[in-house]
């Protein structure tokens, strides 16, 4: 089952303010080399589907603060963040900040509750 | 189509080091400005990555003179000297600026600045941020906001400058984008305009700036009609990172393999030593990185191996030394810089060429002022390590300042509308209504050309260059404009990620052909720019600038005498 293990399965969050309807997790599955950064993930996830919408730029040092995100229930820096091969994750927007479109927040707006 | 309309007397566009200081000095010389940034201020943008050094002569030994004569010297005699000569005046004042803005700066015990001293530096001149680049966009972004005549907006993309009339002549007088939140196209009416948009060296497969660096500012320039100076003139850096993927664009120093730090190496699959000691400057050392690569002493992944684990300072100082993000940052994803070999490759790192000013930053468009890095050239045919930070400094404020002398004497001028209708038609025709169905494939062209310029413009245009490679480059670029002609996107109203690719891609065109002519023009030798069909560095010819503008729908390449503008200076 090599295969199997090069592979990373995604459930990712996808919201569209404009379109009224609820949030709802898609399915994606990203083939990997081998470990990536869940910031290099969602990378991946627009390049397959440039519907998908995530923020791509990176400090590099794991400072910024722009890779902000969700990952399986915890909130954490998506660049310093690695998923294997074989592992399942959910990335979901970081919880702290109101969500622009799918896992973009706005780092100025706090999110209520 | 225009769905929203601003008006500010200074626009600045880029939100990095250099447009905030920018604004700032605009702001405080009574402008009311508008920042405008494609992602959220101190989260996006190239001078994060910044490690933190910056030139200033406060040695007791030093002087501006020397950092002047450094400067011309280091880059080969390229450097417009009257710019050169600012940069060296003015950097002392830009850091005690920073810190007045709240950056901090690493001090002796004496209370002086801790001063280090980098290759080509005739005295310690450097100088640490805390907190690297972040520290510094952290601080001007705080003294921005607190700022009541300056308003950022976050997550806007401009996709053209906006021409105005003022007696018959066309003179920049504002900017159109998408407030990528709302997706509204918004047409920025300015008195003036500050290009402070960074580089453009995303184009290259390696190198170790944020996906931001595409370049889009020199292109709107470009097609407005304003010169730009040695556009073949890019900076590589010696050590970025190639392999593992998830830290591919991060670096390591070069500086610190310097006998007086670290005294470590780059060496080669089996073990030998690439440079000599003492280190040489940057681009002579990637020559030899990059002669090792072609004769086949690269690693796995196409790199060398920075090494300084075996320091003869010892493992103290070694850890010491990198005890800093970006080396912490490292061992989180489990390569530990201390002990680790890091495959390493040239990379691109800085655009010293770039939209052509004078000394007030005026560029050859009345109304449009440039700070670096999109402003070229004050370095040359190479930059000394702690340049590029203090050029946004002292340049972004200088711009910011005549910007601001400009607004003042020239009120809003009538809109041409011709110019209006050119840039609401290049968002209008990439947006399709025909919703969903070959969305996968659409991105998939975009993605797949994208690629190939990439590759293309690394291999083409990287440490070594030639005729055939060049003129290739620039065939291909072409071909792959042509190809995106009718590439469109869904209309997706807010944060249309798909729609920026697809505009950024067709800047990236245009930047690949202007540096290809560049490079193809300069039949000599000179810093970063080699060519292997022509290896020496030609004084008798070539001690000059190649210079492009559009003319009609092309780019004519041409030649200018280091020091010359061709555009008025209004100001002297």
């Amino acid at each position: 089952m090599a295969e199997k293990a090069s592979v990373i399965s995604i459930q990712a969050f996808r919201y569209d303010p404009d379109r009224q309807n609820e949030s709802y997790l898609q399915s994606y599955e990203v083939a990997v080399a081998g470990p990536l950064s869940a910031m290099a993930l969602l990378a991946k996830i627009h390049e397959m589907d440039s519907s998908f919408a995530c923020r791509t730029s990176t400090c590099f040092k794991g400072q910024c603060g722009s890779c902000l995100i969700r990952v399986n229930g915890q909130d954490v820096l998506g660049c310093v963040t690695l998923v294997r091969p074989g592992e399942s994750v959910v990335l979901e927007p970081h919880s702290g900040y109101q969500v622009i479109r799918d896992v973009v927040v706005d780092f100025s707006q706090p999110r209520e509750g | 189509m225009i769905q929203k309309r601003w008006k500010t007397d200074v626009l600045v566009i880029g939100g990095g080091g250099a447009g905030l200081r920018a604004a700032l000095a605009a702001a405080e010389a009574g402008s009311g400005v508008v920042i405008v940034n494609k992602g959220p201020v101190s989260r996006s943008g190239i001078t994060l990555t910044a490690a933190g050094g910056m030139q200033a002569p406060f040695h007791k030994d030093d002087s501006i003179e020397q950092y002047f004569q450094d400067t011309i010297r280091c880059g080969y005699g390229l450097g417009d000297p009257q710019l050169a000569r600012i940069l060296a005046a003015g950097a002392c004042e830009a850091v005690l600026d920073l810190e007045r803005y709240g950056a901090r700066f690493v001090r002796n015990e004496d209370g002086e600045f801790a001063l280090g001293q980098f290759p080509g530096q005739s005295r310690p001149r450097n100088l640490f941020v805390k907190g690297g680049g972040i520290g510094i966009v952290s601080a001007l972004a705080k003294a921005c906001k607190a700022h009541e005549s300056i308003r950022i907006i976050d997550d806007f993309f401009v996709t053209g400058l906006i021409k105005g009339i003022s007696a018959g002549k066309s003179i920049i007088a504002g900017a159109m984008g998408l407030d990528l939140r709302s997706g509204e196209l918004t047409l920025i009416r300015a008195s003036s305009v500050v290009l402070a948009t960074g580089g453009c060296q995303w184009l290259w497969e390696v190198n170790d700036c944020p996906t931001d660096a595409t370049g889009e500012g020199l292109a709107y320039a470009y097609r407005a009609g304003a010169n730009l100076i040695d556009m073949e003139m890019v900076l590589f850096y010696p050590s970025v990172i190639v392999w593992p993927p998830s830290v591919k664009g991060a670096f390591v120093h070069y500086e610190f393999l310097a006998e007086s730090i670290l005294d470590g190496n780059v060496y080669d699959k089996n073990g030998q030593p690439v440079l000599p000691k003492p280190l040489p400057v940057r681009d002579q050392a990637m020559r030899m990185m990059d002669k090792a690569l072609c004769e086949g002493r690269g690693g796995a992944h196409g790199g060398l191996l920075w090494y300084v684990g075996d320091s003869p300072k010892g493992s103290g100082a070694v850890q010491k030394k990198l005890n800093i993000a970006q080396y912490n940052s490292l061992k989180l994803h489990g390569v530990d810089p201390t002990t680790a070999k890091i495959e390493v490759a040239p990379g691109a790192h800085y655009l010293m060429g770039g939209i052509h000013i004078n000394e007030e930053c005026q560029t050859t468009l009345e109304g449009l002022f440039a700070t670096p890095e999109c402003a070229g050239n004050f370095d040359g045919a190479n930059r000394l390590a702690g340049n590029g930070i203090a050029a946004t400094q002292v340049f972004g404020a200088r711009a910011g300042r005549y910007a601001h002398r400009w607004a003042t004497d020239n009120l809003m001028v009538k809109l041409d509308p011709a110019s209006v209708e050119e840039e609401e038609t290049r968002v209008a025709r990439r947006l399709t209504t025909h919703s969903g169905a070959g969305t996968d494939d659409m991105s998939a062209v975009v993605n797949t050309l994208r690629d190939r310029l990439r590759a293309m413009v690394q291999r083409y245009t990287g440490v070594s260059r030639n005729r055939s490679g060049l003129k290739l480059l620039s065939q291909v670029a072409h071909d792959i404009r042509q190809e995106l002609a009718y590439q469109q996107v869904p209309d997706q109203k807010v944060y249309n990620q798909a729609l920026v690719d697809l505009l950024q891609l067709e800047s990236m065109c245009d930047i690949a052909m202007l540096v290809a002519g560049s490079a193809r023009l300069r039949t000599e030798s000179r810093g970063h720019h080699f060519r292997s069909d022509f290896p020496l560095q030609d004084d008798a010819n070539w001690l000059q600038h190649t210079c492009v503008k559009q003319v009609g729908e092309k780019p004519e390449f041409g030649r200018e005498p280091i020091g010359y503008f061709d555009g008025l200076s209004r100001f002297n």
